[in-house]
């Protein structure tokens, strides 16, 4: 048995109220690691990837990897992963927090749910067993209402909860863990929602993963600690979290304004920037399980319309979304839309996109006032902001066509209200503009869930936060505005991130440190002994086995585009005038990918990677 | 013709060239605080000694700006510190400073916030220091 794996993993039916453990052979786990990878690998293997995402066929898995629960910074991830009911295609979303590492102390390495139970119910995963139990009095309730009570009734217990979004099967629906962090993107939340499934709490204790060398993890350890004392990557997070990069993008071009319409608002940035919350609103810095860096704020607005009890505070994407994309300048507004979005469960990046579209649709005078349920959707107004946020995860009124996102909804709307979505392949962009950062543009177009800035190291290595040469041929600084060279950082960005997803490790703690560094952590626990070509392989099966699942699901190279908007110039703003080569970034990726014409893997390079079963499904 | 890098005279054109900078004023008209450069020395590239520059800024003023002392360095709001080869990449805008600053290459010590917040003061420096005709230690000119 590979170390760091807890060794089995735990399977349940909710239409049977049945469950079991099944185990993963060492072969597998050394070829696709764990999180999202393995996951991905599971799904093909034993279910139809056919099914309609929110039928009880589509299984929702949530995977931890060999390192979460080792102690090692970063590492209390888990990924949920299913097929998206808001794109169609694979769907995964990494989640801090505590959870992870509690699954693990109980004794597993995953749980597959799949089916639909007969009524709401909680699943339980604890030292002394498994337990389904009538949630019936938790449906209907917020995310905080229920994380406090599970908690209440063990405090100790680690909890993933959906909100009424979830319930209401809101396509962009999200899945917290203890409040503050979430399985955000891709509707995961709906996922759970239509098992009827309202909470999993876990609380694990005994059960203890085994390391292959202690003595190299507790260097591995040691080094880690100290590169992130030294980082300054780090420092900045604990400091303002990942809100800093709002007064720093606005300058590159990085931050979307008025609907992915405008830029170069400092101002507007200063007001919702990280050193502002930091300032006005901060009570203390919070930290996943075991993470030195804390990047996670917790804020409290005493008085004015948008007062907020202490909780946790938004991301930078939750600010730029409710922020610069709503032209609002408050801070206080977007705490309370994050609260809302939290309680709710929704993503907060789908449903500020999908708001920032109806409220470019009404000053154009497309949607009225009195279709919208009387609400004034000027840019800004927050007000009618938050009440529309309700509706959306109540599915109330106009609320309803939002709820599924802003694809779902610009379908519904008709007319050229398609042309001011900012997606690929269904899934909203984040709030990295990609006329600002060419690399990132074709990173959106090539992830497998769809516009994506967490399934790669892209941020990282474009934009300079960390540069590793001894990893692959890279600069230690590349220009936003050009795609020369692009697809090449990439491919390597990509195949080298896809680690970080597979451990279940966190993003930030991998920029923060040296590859060296988590590559000898990595091998300390599993004892798999991989060198930089093999994580970089790893990432490449990972890569190619995400891409053909999507391609069973009818993607091809039609789907790998940015839409019109992302590909009309800005007038100001650091991106101004740009716009990424998307043919040379894409010529030069699909050779780097194998990938032929139709953007299917060459089948020499589905050999090469010894993905056999996946090739005889693209190839029979 | 070339100034030395980093000897008062150079300081001087330096100091010259952000107060004749017409946009300069009111893009740092929020700054406040003296920044400091230490120069590590690096002996193969004929910088023998540390080297220590003082600066001080103020809403858009510019006060002194000399080739100092470690001690009155360190009395600096701000403190950077780097290996010459990268200070002469930052200048020639080969590698931007908060790069730099992300990746380790260069350290600071002070308000991270502050600069932060103040980014553009800080991109306005730089630029108008690649302005600056220099005559680096290891040029061959
Ligand atoms: S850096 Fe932030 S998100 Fe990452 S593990 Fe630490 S606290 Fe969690």
């Amino acid at each position: 048995m590979a170390g760091g794996y807890a060794g089995k993993f735990l399977r349940v039916n909710l239409a049977e109220g049945s469950w079991s453990d099944f185990t993963v052979g060492d072969d597998i786990l050394r070829r696709f690691i764990g999180g999202s990878c393995l996951a991905a690998k599971l799904f093909l293997d034993r279910y139809p990837i056919d099914a309609d995402p929110l039928s009880p066929e589509n299984p929702l898995m949530i995977m931890t990897g060999p390192m979460v629960g080792s102690g090692f910074p970063g590492t209390s991830r888990f990924s949920v992963c299913a097929k998206s009911p808001q794109t169609g295609i694979w769907a995964e979303s990494a989640c801090g927090g505590t959870f992870g590492p509690d699954l693990k102390r109980a004794g597993y390495d995953g749980i597959v749910i799949e089916g639909r139970s007969h009524g709401p119910v909680t699943l339980t995963v604890d030292d002394s067993g498994v337990r389904l139990s009538d949630a019936s009095t938790l449906w209907g309730r917020d995310i905080y209402e229920v994380t406090d009570e599970l908690k209440a009734r063990d405090k100790s217990a680690k909890v993933l909860v959906i909100g009424p979004a979830g319930e209401n099967l809101a396509r962009i629906a999200a899945i917290g863990n203890d409040k503050g962090h979430f399985s955000g993107r891709a509707g995961l939340g709906a996922v759970m929602g239509s098992k009827n499934l309202k909470a999993v709490v876990v609380r694990g204790t005994s059960a203890k993963a085994a390391r292959a060398d202690d003595e190299g993890f507790k260097l591995a350890m040691k080094a880690a600690m100290q590169e992130i004392k030294d980082s300054a990557l780090a420092e900045g997070l604990h400091m303002m979290g990942s809100d800093a990069n709002m007064d720093l993008g606005m300058v590159t071009g990085d931050v979307p304004v008025k609907n992915w319409t405008s830029g170069g608002e400092f101002d507007l940035a200063a007001s919702l920037s990280g050193p502002t919350m930091r300032e006005k609103y901060l009570t203390k810095a919070h930290a996943c399980t075991n993470c030195p860096i804390a990047c996670k704020r917790v804020v409290k607005v005493d008085d004015g319309p948008f007062a907020t009890a202490e909780g946790p505070g938004p991301e930078y994407e939750t600010c730029a979304v409710f922020g610069t994309m709503m032209m609002n300048p408050d801070l206080t507004a977007v705490i309370k839309a994050n609260e809302l979005c939290n309680r709710y469960g929704m993503d907060t990046i789908s449903c500020g996109s999908a708001v920032a579209l109806a409220m470019e649709l009404y000053e154009k005078g497309e949607i009225t006032e009195d279709r919208l349920g009387g609400l004034d959707l000027s840019w800004g107004n927050m007000d009618a902001v938050l009440e529309l946020v309700r509706r959306m995860a109540y599915r109330e009124g106009f609320g309803d066509i939002l709820a599924d996102g802003a694809v779902h909804a610009a379908r519904r709307l008709g007319g050229d209200a398609m042309d001011a979505v900012v997606h690929v392949k269904g899934l909203e962009a984040p709030m990295h503009d990609p006329r600002g950062f060419h690399g990132m543009g074709l990173a959106y177009m090539m992830s497998n869930r769809g516009a994506c800035h967490l399934q790669h190291f892209v941020l990282a290595t474009e934009q300079g936060m960390a540069s590793w040469p001894q990893l692959f041929d890279m600069k230690d600084d590349y220009e936003g505005t050009t795609s020369e060279g692009k697809a090449a950082l990439v491919y390597n960005s990509e195949n080298y991130g896809i680690l970080a997803n597979s451990l279940s490790i966190c993003h930030y703690v991998a920029y923060s440190i040296r590859p060296e560094t988590l590559r000898d952590a990595f091998n300390a626990i599993t004892g798999f002994g991989f060198d930089f070509a093999d994580i970089l392989s790893t990432g490449m099966r990972d890569w190619t086995l995400k891409r053909g699942f999507n391609n069973l699901l009818g993607i091809t190279s039609k789907d790998d585009i940015l839409p019109k908007r992302a590909m009309t110039a800005l007038e100001e703003g650091g991106a101004a005038g740009s716009v990424p080569d998307t043919a040379l970034l894409l010529k030069e990726y699909y050779a780097l990918r194998a990938l032929d014409e139709r953007g299917f893997p060459k089948a020499e390079m589905l050999d090469r990677l010894g993905l056999d079963e996946l090739k005889s499904r693209l190839y029979q | 013709m070339p100034i030395k890098a980093m000897t008062q005279e150079w300081m001087d054109a330096y100091k010259a060239a952000i107060q004749a900078d017409p946009e300069y004023k009111g893009i740092a008209k929020d700054w406040e605080g003296s920044v400091s450069l230490v120069v590590n020395p690096e002996p193969a590239r004929n910088v023998p000694d540390p080297i220590y520059l003082f600066m001080d800024y103020w809403h858009g003023d510019v006060g002194d700006f000399v080739v100092c002392d470690k001690a009155k360095a360190d009395s600096a709001k701000f403190v950077m510190t780097g290996d010459y080869a990268r200070w002469k990449q930052v200048a020639y805008k080969e590698l931007d400073a908060t790069k730099a600053l992300l990746q380790g290459k260069l350290k600071m010590r002070g308000d991270l916030p502050y600069v932060v917040r103040n980014i553009k003061t800080v991109n306005k420096v730089i630029d108008i220091l690649g302005r600056v005709d220099t005559l680096w230690p290891d040029d061959n000119k």
